[in-house]
């Protein structure tokens, strides 16, 4: 916030950067489903966060201020890019397969099946289901992250397992 | 969460811990930021001179609308103020003691004309440097 306040917002975003990047992503790509789309929206999210720095007066916290925009980003990006992809595109398969290079074909295959199903989900239950399990997060951020009540993100995502669950049988 | 506690969780966490941008993406992003900067200073050093411009514009359109205003109610003003004191001092000559103003009896005369030119002279002057002022060009 001092950095902030004295307009000194390159080194105030220098470390917002490390701070709020995987979060960020990982917002835009629950929206958007597609990496590199989601990488451009993060990068639009922390310019415009570079810009209205000096207009940010503090009321409400600085995550809850930078989800606001990451949402309104994604939001848009999603309208400009219609039809949208889904999770099992080739690049996101390649991004499971490169996570792990060390893993067997069967794990693989796994994941693959896996990221299907969390792909079929309701759109919020995705959403839930991938920013809890991004970072570990805790149900609070991710209720901030998405702007709903942390008991709805708590029942969203027993919904999703159990969805989950009983289709993989695990 | 501290611990997945299914094998479920492990496979999500597997599956959507991992999840980052690409390597060089913070690179990009400085980058990016570096040329926003760049052109946000040009941008506020234009901005400044506009501001700068529109200022001395407005102030010297106040100077010149004053002085106009000022030249007409001199015009005006100059008139009736010499009328005035040409027929007040025409009143009140006949009635002063004559004694008692010697010096300004002899150069009475004089002083009246004079003071009657240079009161006459102010409007006519006034309309003069208003006609041949240089027209003041804008930065």
């Amino acid at each position: 916030m001092e950095l902030v306040q004295s307009e000194r917002r390159d080194e105030a975003i220098a470390l917002l950067l490390p701070a709020f990047r995987r979060r960020v992503f990982g917002l835009a790509y629950s929206f958007l489903r597609n990496r590199e789309a989601a990488e451009d929206v993060t990068q639009d999210v922390f310019i415009k966060v570079w810009r209205a720095l000096p207009r940010f007066d503090g009321r409400a916290s600085l995550s809850t201020w930078i989800y606001t925009i990451a949402r309104n980003a994604s939001f848009s990006a999603l309208r400009a890019r219609r039809p949208h992809s889904s999770l099992s595109d080739p690049e996101v398969m390649d991004a499971v397969e490169s996570a792990d290079s060390a893993s067997s074909a069967d794990a693989t295959l796994e994941r693959a099946a896996l990221l299907g199903l969390v792909d079929q989900l309701p759109t919020k239950q995705r959403q839930v289901i991938m920013l809890f399990y991004m970072e570990e997060q805790s149900h609070e951020e991710v209720a901030t992250m998405l702007s709903m009540p942390v008991g709805t993100v708590k029942t969203l995502l027993h919904r999703a397992r159990a969805r989950l669950s009983a289709a993989v049988n695990i | 969460m501290s611990t997945p506690v299914t094998e479920l969780d492990r496979h999500l966490l597997a599956l959507f811990g991992g999840l980052d941008t690409g390597t060089d993406f913070d690179a990009r992003l400085m980058a990016c930021l570096q040329a926003e900067s760049q052109a946000d200073t040009a941008q506020r050093a234009i901005r400044a001179r506009q501001e700068e411009r529109e200022r001395y514009r407005k102030a010297l359109f106040g100077l010149q609308s004053w002085r106009r205003s000022m030249l007409r109610l001199l015009t005006l003003d100059t008139l009736g103020i010499t009328l005035l004191l040409v027929a007040a001092v025409l009143t009140a000559w006949p009635h002063l003691n004559h004694n008692e103003l010697n010096i300004p009896l002899q150069y009475g005369l004089y002083m009246e004309t004079l003071i009657g030119l240079l009161l006459a002279a102010v409007p006519v002057v006034g309309m003069w440097s208003e006609q041949t002022r240089r027209p003041v060009r804008l930065l």
